[in-house]
């Protein structure tokens, strides 16, 4: 085998080749694993899903989601929402990803209670689908990626919720939100502008690591 | 209640003048200190019989007159932060924690009958005055098998002086730091039959501010009256008559900026008055024979806040709100003692509370029927064996039923055994049936369970739902709306085990008392919200579940040791875990993280990191000296209470108690105060709580700083004999 093969197949046969070994000679040295295609990972700051600012100072939900293509790297203007250039939205607490009733992709989403680092394979079953009775990445305090405390009117993204996802164009993914507010302050305050993610993300053109 | 058993009334006695140590001089009252416990003395929220503080099975602790008088408290919740095991906790008022459950879980009574007027569950013990208080009796663990709902963790129950033979009166007047200022006369007049005492006060302070900064004052300045007076009749040797009422008022006023709808920040000034109002008649009635005693009773109360707020600048109109709560409850109980051994009592009631207020629909009306009784049963004279159970049919939610088992066996002489195990319970409060509240500027919704089934299917019917263009059916999340229908009420089983040792000692003049008592409550049915169906809006409909199950465990032990010369030096600690039980399975699973809010780094947080509930303390202690000299007319006490760290609000991302920036510091409260006859009817009492004015602006608003105060009381009239 050469490294020129293509990472999917790599790994599909990785395996097999392995099992062949032992089957052949326990005592033989192992075969070296080839390496997968590492994840790409990064970290985005302060994406606005925020509104404006109304004529008396209430704050106006955005009209438009914001679109992110974690293939890319970058944010996609809304007048593509009807396209698999984007994988995921925001909009005020509300993250939706591109498939079902929210876009045209294969997108799915399910939340895992673990740290970043332990997802390091994408589940490949178990993705929920936005749909009319609900969001794939449930919304609510306390339902999904964040809590909401009604005395401090806080949002905190609730720590160890890894969105494990199914991008536009059926790649994998994990992200994790990080912070709800502007520059992702330690202590936010009620009156720290809100509605920009702060959230980290690794992105698998192939296959399922996502180390 | 059958506290008027003659047999055990001269116990009471000289504890009942309202006289402070010049009075109990003079009326010759044995010659110990009194101002911790006496050996003998009588409690009667324990059984709802009178019996002896030292023969109850269960724990139960007891502040008496001279003490409240010693340390110059003013209002009851100054006491009750000095006892062990009890915490004051602030939320919507001045609340108090017993063995480590909040202040919604305690039953306050006065004189047996139960106050009313909670906000967000908390019965705020500013309210009551301590001026007139015989002792107060706090019955630790869970008395529902008696009292019924709210008596899961303890009841307090404020005893007041009865009238007396005689003619007398006494006029206080204090004044201290914040220009809190507190007056107070009594007056008691009594024949053979005819009885009566009445008392006044008037509490007031400036107030303070911790933050000035913040334009908002800490505590607003207020003006509080209180009013109350019992009348006793005997109507022949064996039936007697008892009238008592109490009026009580505040008034309150502040301002603070305050972010309006508009966007814009306005100074909104806020006037409140809170009313609260109660009246007991009492016939009790000792049958021929002595084997039948029984108490008719009929108590009726109301409490009613107003509140106004306007823009302090023109004086224009803000919001308002107001709520009132009524309680009528007739009550019967009859104690059968066929032999000194054993005693029945059997009780029954019916009670009906109504509640208006800004955000409910309209007056709801809440009737419960109930019965109870208990065993009291002393096979030897070692043993004694207290069973009870007590049934609740309220109109709203299912029915209750709550045993008691309590045991004592007295294994030496110097040496008792105790232990109990009883099941405690709360009902759901008025907001939890019966709130209708949609948030102007946010638009959700919450509804009382009692009217959520309806109220969803009314905004279904006004198309306000969310839908499911699948189905077109509106989205009600079915499951959550079923359990908010049939909301029930929040219970506990709990167990009590200890001992009380009282070795004998060689001098009369000392004596030595440890009580130790180890608990465990068991909570299930916790109350929280939930979402019931999504609106149009995007906002959610929510109403109430029992969900949460949580425990606390711990142990409390006191010693007292009364010393020759007039010195008593007593001396408590409590050791408390309390934790959600949900939380303690996520963490054993790994479930649990957190984020470092600087670096943004998530971790795992291990089991052994979490630190319980919020707002309990795993250790708090307290140490009391006290002081009196009968011959010079002197008293004197210092007190250091402590409280150890506890738990404030989540600061890393995962809602639970797990990092050292999480709690508040523990703090020690060192107290101080002295008294001095000055003659023949007057007395002074200076005072310093707090004497090294230690505060904690950020996260403990009731610590004010260091106060002075400074008394003058005058004793008037005959004595009783």
């Amino acid at each position: 085998m050469k490294n020129t093969f293509r990472p999917a197949l790599l790994l599909a046969v990785a395996p097999l080749a392995l099992a062949a070994c032992k089957k052949d000679d326990d005592a033989a040295p192992v075969a070296p694993v080839a390496p997968t295609t590492p994840a790409q990972t990064a970290t985005v700051t302060s994406l606005s899903a925020a509104g404006t600012t109304s004529a008396t100072g209430q704050p106006v939900t955005a009209k438009h989601y914001t679109f992110f293509s974690l293939a890319d790297g970058k944010q996609i203007a809304y007048t593509d929402s009807n396209s698999t250039k984007w994988d995921v939205g925001f909009r005020g607490t509300t993250i939706i990803v591109n498939g079902g009733t929210s876009g045209p992709g294969q997108g799915g989403a399910q939340v895992l209670a673990k740290l970043f680092a332990d997802v390091a394979t994408a589940p490949t079953t178990d993705y929920a689908v936005d749909a009319a009775t609900g969001f794939a990445i449930p919304t609510g305090s306390g339902k999904g990626w964040y809590t909401y405390d009604a005395t401090t009117h806080l949002i905190s993204p609730i720590a160890g919720k890894i969105i494990a996802l199914r991008t536009a164009t059926g790649k994998y993914a994990k992200l994790e939100v990080q912070s709800y507010y502007k520059d992702a302050p330690a202590t936010p305050s009620a009156t720290t502008p809100s509605g920009y993610y702060t959230f980290r993300y690794a992105y698998q053109p192939s296959g399922t690591s996502l180390k | 209640m059958a506290q008027l058993l003659p047999s055990f009334t001269s116990h009471v006695l000289p504890l009942v003048l309202s006289a402070g140590p010049v009075l109990a001089q003079r009326a010759g009252a044995p010659a110990p200190a009194d101002t911790l416990r006496r050996l003998d003395e009588v409690v009667v929220t324990a059984t709802r019989t009178e019996k002896s503080l030292t023969d109850v099975p269960i724990p139960v602790a007891v502040v008496g007159a001279q003490q409240i008088k010693s340390m110059g408290a003013l209002r009851l919740g100054d006491v009750l932060r000095e006892q062990t095991g009890l915490s004051l906790v602030a939320d919507h008022g001045q609340g108090i924690q017993i063995q480590g459950l909040g202040s919604e879980y305690t039953l306050l009574l006065l004189d047996g009958e139960p106050l009313i007027g909670r906000t967000a569950g908390t019965l705020d013990l500013t309210r009551v005055a301590v001026g007139n208080i015989q002792r107060v009796e706090v019955v630790k663990g869970p008395a529902s098998a008696l009292w019924g709902s709210d008596a899961l963790a303890g009841v307090v129950n404020i005893i007041t002086q009865k009238p007396q033979p005689g003619l007398r009166g006494s006029l206080r007047a204090r004044y201290g730091t914040n220009r809190t200022a507190d007056f107070g006369a009594t007056l008691n007049a009594g024949g053979e039959r005819m009885r009566f005492t009445l008392f006044g006060n008037r509490y007031s302070s400036a107030g303070y501010a911790l933050q000035p900064a913040s334009g908002t004052a800490t505590v607003p300045p207020f003006a509080s009256y209180t009013g109350q007076g019992r009348f006793t009749y005997s109507l022949s040797e064996r039936t007697k008559f008892s009238l008592s009422g109490r009026y009580y008022l505040e008034n309150q006023r502040s301002s603070a900026p305050t972010l309006t709808e508009a966007g814009t920040t306005e100074v909104i000034a806020y006037q409140s008055q809170q009313t609260d109002f109660n009246l007991n008649p009492t016939l009790t009635h000792r049958f021929a024979g002595d084997k039948f005693f029984a108490t008719a009773r009929l108590y009726y109360s109301r409490y009613h806040t107003r509140e106004n707020y306007t823009y302090a600048v023109d004086g224009r109109y803000y919001d308002a709100t107001y709520f009132t709560q009524t309680f009528l409850r007739p009550e019967v109980q009859v104690d059968y003692r066929p032999r000194p051994s054993q005693t029945l009592t059997l009780g029954t009631g019916w009670q009906r509370q109504t509640v208006e207020a800004t955000r409910y629909d309209q007056r709801q009306l809440m009737q419960a029927a109930y019965g109870y009784t208990q065993y009291d049963w002393t096979p030897t004279t070692r043993l004694n064996l207290v069973g009870g159970v007590r049934y609740d049919g309220p109109s709203q939610y299912a029915g209750q039923l709550s045993p008691k088992l309590a045991a004592r066996y007295q294994l030496r002489p110097w040496l008792a055994l105790r232990g109990s195990v009883g099941r405690g319970y709360r009902a759901p409060d008025f907001r939890q049936l019966y709130l209708n509240f949609s948030n102007p500027t946010v638009g959700y919704s919450v509804f009382g369970t009692n009217q959520v089934q309806a109220k969803v299917a009314q905004l279904a019917a006004q198309g306000q739902l969310a839908t499911d263009p699948a189905t077109g059916q509106a989205i009600v999340y079915q499951s959550a709306l079923t359990q908010a229908g049939s909301l029930t009420a929040e219970s506990s089983l709990a167990t009590n085990v200890g001992f009380l040792l009282e070795p004998k000692l060689a001098s009369e003049a000392l004596s030595y008392r440890l009580t130790v008592n180890a608990f465990r409550n068991d909570l299930s049915n916790l109350i929280e919200t939930a979402t019931v169906a999504l609106k149009k809006n995007g906002q959610a409909v929510f109403s109430y579940r029992n969900v949460t199950r949580a425990y606390t465990q711990g142990l409390e032990l006191e010693n007292t040791l009364r010393l020759p010369r007039g010195f008593a030096v007593s001396a408590g600690y409590q050791y408390l875990v309390a934790k959600d039980k949900s939380v303690v399975k996520a963490l054993a699973a790994g479930q649990v993280f957190r984020r470092n809010p600087v670096s943004l780094e998530t971790e795992r947080v291990r089991p052994g990191e979490y630190g319980g509930l919020f707002n309990r303390s795993r250790h708090s202690w307290n140490a009391k000296l006290f002081y009196e000299s009968r011959p010079h007319g002197l008293t004197a006490s210092v007190r250091a209470i402590y409280r150890g760290r506890y738990g404030f609000a989540d600061a890393n991302a995962n809602a639970i108690l797990d990092a050292d920036k999480e709690y508040v510091r523990g703090y020690l409260l060192l107290n101080a105060a002295a008294s001095k006859t000055l003659g023949p009817w007057l007395s002074a009492q200076a005072g310093i709580d707090n004497l090294t004015n230690y505060t904690d602006p950020a996260y403990i608003s009731t610590l004010a700083g260091r106060l002075f105060y400074a008394s003058l009381s005058l004793e008037l009239g005959q004595r009783a004999r």
